[in-house]
């Protein structure tokens, strides 16, 4: 019995091993070699990679990458939070919202935020209908700034700070609610003293589903922000690209999933409870 | 019994395929998207019996990083000017044979004898193009000056391309200086234009500019030829300009790889691409600036006569080639291109 399941296992281990740990590896053999000329790497071995990545430059990028994360993580939350409660106590319609949620997967993210811009650009279906109105005289510039770029990172990820958040909602006892307002709680501090603290798991799953991903985002800084700023995603991919300084881009990856597991385990410790 | 039948089908399939695979010539082409027309591959297949395999790249880089280890399966690349001598000094490419490339006589003269391979021994130039500015017509007159571009006339109705090698570029273009210059000081100066000029953009853009300058967001831009000509096919009122102080110029050529073992398909495919009627088939369609004078002697006039990719001796006299830029260097203009970014 215990072989066959470990049969079972095999496939999934052994694609995490060839697509995850291997790369992994090769990432870190890379970000410990010598830049090569045209791309690649050469020997010999050098720490300069990782020296490099302390570069107040360099970390005023990453410090923003976290600042822009951050702050559309919060935004999931306080979105994400009522639409999850309100789903939650929808009865029999919880499918179709749920559903609704989840929708937007059914298209490429590219293709959705190409429909930002051209929603967004002075010529483009806001700032055209606001002017027919009447309630503009000059285009908004609505695009290529830092809150496009977080409304693009709100956008895309809400789903994963809405699922993790409803399947909490939905778990807890409405009797504690009901307790609560008998024993003299006003409808707010239940909220606040009973609701919120029991959905704590809820809301740090979403986060850190919403956070991670915004942390490594490149498509949407890049298309929102219009290349006037550059956040980690894009400096990464710029070094396997325009740059053509493979090492230095490994080193920064591997940094920042570094820094990223090192804040995850922090969590789980002080927490003493599973992440998600 | 559905499923038997189906299998046989499948069965039928794998076998003409392994037959086809197996008599036929196969060439492997690797190039940048648009640079053939509907039916190049197709005619040439045709007419020699060999198939084609055809994949399309979006950068240089792209382009190097699968042909690096010298064993990508491609046999024909499509480098730009500046890649050719960093690929020959890397063993990549292999020297092409003249006495194979019959039309080879077809090339522009300035194309014969052009800077980076002298002799044409590596490179075949194929396709070639500027960047410089468009503007619409209705903001004004037109700028003459990439200097315009750093004043308060265009302000966050303007953008620049997202590269550092055009941004710096210009930026020394209008100081003055060489757009190859590697020296560290001619760079700083390049980082400071740019820092003065970043707060009056709207963003830094590179194709997807030509919707936004279409419909009216942006009213002047730097811009590659080949996607400004799209902009005024679509917008009449559009026009491009070659700067005063000087442009960039780069051409993408084809190279053999050293790893190919089909010297013989490849130089038979690329005097196929030099023949006067098939290069103008290729541009007809393509809208893009050949290399080839004597298939542009052959396509209408309303196309060989675009001034936005075919700028006139005295125009093209003030161009300057990219060239490649020194390992220091290039790792210099990164590190101010990621300061521009985050200031």
């Amino acid at each position: 019995m215990k072989r066959l399941r470990l049969l079972f296992l095999l496939p999934t281990a052994g694609i995490l091993l060839l697509l995850f740990a291997v790369p992994l590896c090769i990432l870190l053999v890379y970000a410990c070699m010598t830049r090569g000329a045209y791309g690649g790497t050469m020997p010999p071995f050098t720490g300069e990679n990782w020296l490099r990545v302390l570069d107040p430059l360099y970390l005023g990028i990453v410090g923003r990458s976290f600042l822009v994360a951050g702050v559309s993580t919060l935004i999931c939350v306080i979105l994400g939070f009522p639409l999850a409660l309100f789903i939650s106590r929808s009865g029999t319609r919880k499918n179709l919202y749920l559903s609704l949620v989840m929708l937007p997967f059914w298209t490429s993210f590219l293709v959705r935020t190409y429909a930002w811009m051209f929603l967004l650009r002075d010529t483009g279906l806001i700032n055209t209908t606001l002017q027919a109105m009447g309630v503009i005289h000059e285009p908004l510039p609505l695009l290529y700034n830092w809150w496009a770029v977080i409304l693009g990172l709100v956008y895309g990820y809400l789903p994963f700070m809405v699922l993790p958040l409803f399947s909490t909602l939905e778990r807890l006892d409405p009797s504690l609610l009901e307790a609560a307002a008998d024993l003299g709680a006003r409808p707010s501090q239940g909220m606040l003293r009973v609701m919120l603290p029991l959905s704590a798991p809820g809301i740090r799953a979403g986060a850190i589903l919403v956070f991670i991903p915004c942390l490594g985002a490149y498509l949407t800084p890049d298309l929102l922000g219009g290349g006037r700023t550059i956040l980690i995603g894009t400096l990464i991919q710029n070094q396997f690209s325009n740059s053509r300084d493979w090492p230095f881009g490994s080193a920064i990856s591997l940094a920042l999933m570094a820094l990223v597991m090192l804040l995850l385990w922090i969590q789980v410790r002080r927490k003493g409870e599973p992440l998600l | 019994m559905i499923s038997r039948r189906r299998t046989l089908f499948f069965l039928g399939l794998a076998g003409a395929a392994g037959c086809s695979r197996g008599n036929r010539l196969r060439l492997n082409v690797f190039n940048w998207s648009n640079y053939v027309g509907e039916k190049t591959l197709p005619a040439f297949e045709a007419e020699t019996g060999i198939q084609v395999r055809y994949a399309i790249y979006e950068s240089n880089e792209e382009m190097l990083a699968r042909v690096m280890t010298g064993n990508s399966g491609w046999d024909l690349v499509f480098p730009s000017n500046y890649f050719i001598g960093p690929m020959r000094e890397m063993a990549l490419l292999a020297p092409l044979d003249h006495s194979r490339l019959k039309h080879l006589e077809n090339l522009d003269k300035i194309f014969q004898k052009p800077e980076w391979d002298p002799d044409l021994r590596w490179s075949m130039p194929y396709m070639w193009g500027s960047s410089g500015i468009l503007f619409n017509t209705h903001s004004g007159p037109a700028p003459q000056k990439w200097a315009e571009l750093w004043t308060t006339r265009f302000q966050g109705r303007m953008t620049m391309l997202d590269d550092p090698a055009e941004v710096f570029g210009a930026a020394l273009k209008k100081l003055g200086r060489s757009l190859n210059s590697s020296s560290d000081e001619d760079l700083r100066s390049a980082l400071q234009e740019a820092l003065h000029q970043k707060p009056l953009l709207r963003a830094y853009l590179n194709a997807e500019v030509r919707d936004q300058i279409v419909a009216g967001d942006v009213a002047a831009c730097q811009i590659w030829a080949t996607t400004a000509q799209q902009a005024i096919d679509a917008a009449p009122h559009l026009r491009y300009v070659y700067p005063a102080e000087g442009y960039a110029l780069y051409a993408d050529c084809a190279a053999l790889l050293r790893e190919s073992s089909r010297a013989d398909l490849a130089h038979q495919f690329l005097d196929y691409l030099l023949r006067a009627d098939v290069a103008a088939g290729i541009v007809t369609y393509s809208r893009t600036a050949t290399a080839n004078a004597a298939a542009r002697a052959r396509i209408p006039s309303a196309i060989s006569g675009l001034n936005t990719l075919y700028p006139d001796a005295e125009t093209l006299a003030r161009g300057e080639w990219f060239a490649p830029l020194a390992s220091q260097a290039q790792r210099m203009r990164d590190r101010l291109w990621t300061e521009l970014k985050s200031a």
